[in-house]
């Protein structure tokens, strides 16, 4: 195997442990925690994050640690989500909606109005959303989303 | 993308950020696009992104359209 595939190989393990890690735990892990999980050293998981970042499988603090693993934040949001017994963050309205898909459970979303901050929580059953008032609004248009991907 | 109370709120919302108005999708749709976007398990190593052809074809087949939806090549 030449150094790339073992580059490729390496960044489908960091993701798959990433993935993993939130899903069970429901936190990102740190670079330190993937370094021990995959006794691997701290410097080959920070230029894995930041392969996976710049391929925008994964979003990296300044410090190098992750920031968002979409669908679920590492920093506390305004969409708080519940399932399995376990709280997530979405990253937004439509990573809320995202989790229960990943987990393949059913969730509910505590969330607020982006303008005045009124409580709207919204139940998801089956994949399906159960009736609720509210809509959700898309600022960027596809095309520019990765300009800003935080503020998206 | 955020959840308002009301279209009238994310209205107010953009005037407040000084932002254009961009597209205001039913709950329900944006949880079809939602549940539909993150299906695949992220976790196996067969996984990869989208490509812009699979993504736009993903929109397409759920309704997303304008030209808000179109991604970039």
């Amino acid at each position: 195997m030449d150094a790339e595939q073992e580059q490729i190989a390496l960044d489908k393990v960091v993701r798959s442990h990433v993935y993993d890690y939130v899903m069970r735990e429901g936190l990102l892990p740190t670079i330190a925690e993937t370094s021990s999980a995959l006794a691997r050293s701290s410097d080959e998981i920070r230029v894995s994050f930041q392969r996976l970042a710049d391929g925008h499988i994964i979003v990296l603090q300044k410090g190098g640690e992750i920031l968002m693993a979409n669908p679920f934040s590492a920093v506390p949001t305004a969409f708080l989500v519940k399932a399995r017994g376990r709280s997530y963050y979405g990253n937004c309205i439509w990573d809320a909606m995202g989790i229960p898909a990943m987990l393949k459970q059913d969730a509910t979303i505590e969330a607020s109005c982006g303008c005045c901050s009124t409580a709207m929580n919204l139940t998801i059953t089956n994949g399906s959303l159960e009736e609720a008032h509210g809509i959700a609004h898309f600022a960027i248009p596809a095309a520019h989303w990765w300009d800003d991907i935080v503020f998206n | 993308m955020l959840l308002f109370w009301s279209e009238e709120h994310s209205e107010k919302w953009c005037k407040d950020w000084n932002l254009s108005r961009g597209e205001v999708i039913p709950l329900d749709k944006c949880c079809r696009l939602a549940q539909a976007w993150y299906t695949p398990d992220r976790r196996e190593p067969e996984w990869r992104r989208r490509t812009v052809d699979e993504a736009q074809a993903l929109f397409t087949e759920l309704g997303f359209t304008s030209e808000f939806w179109r991604l970039p090549r």
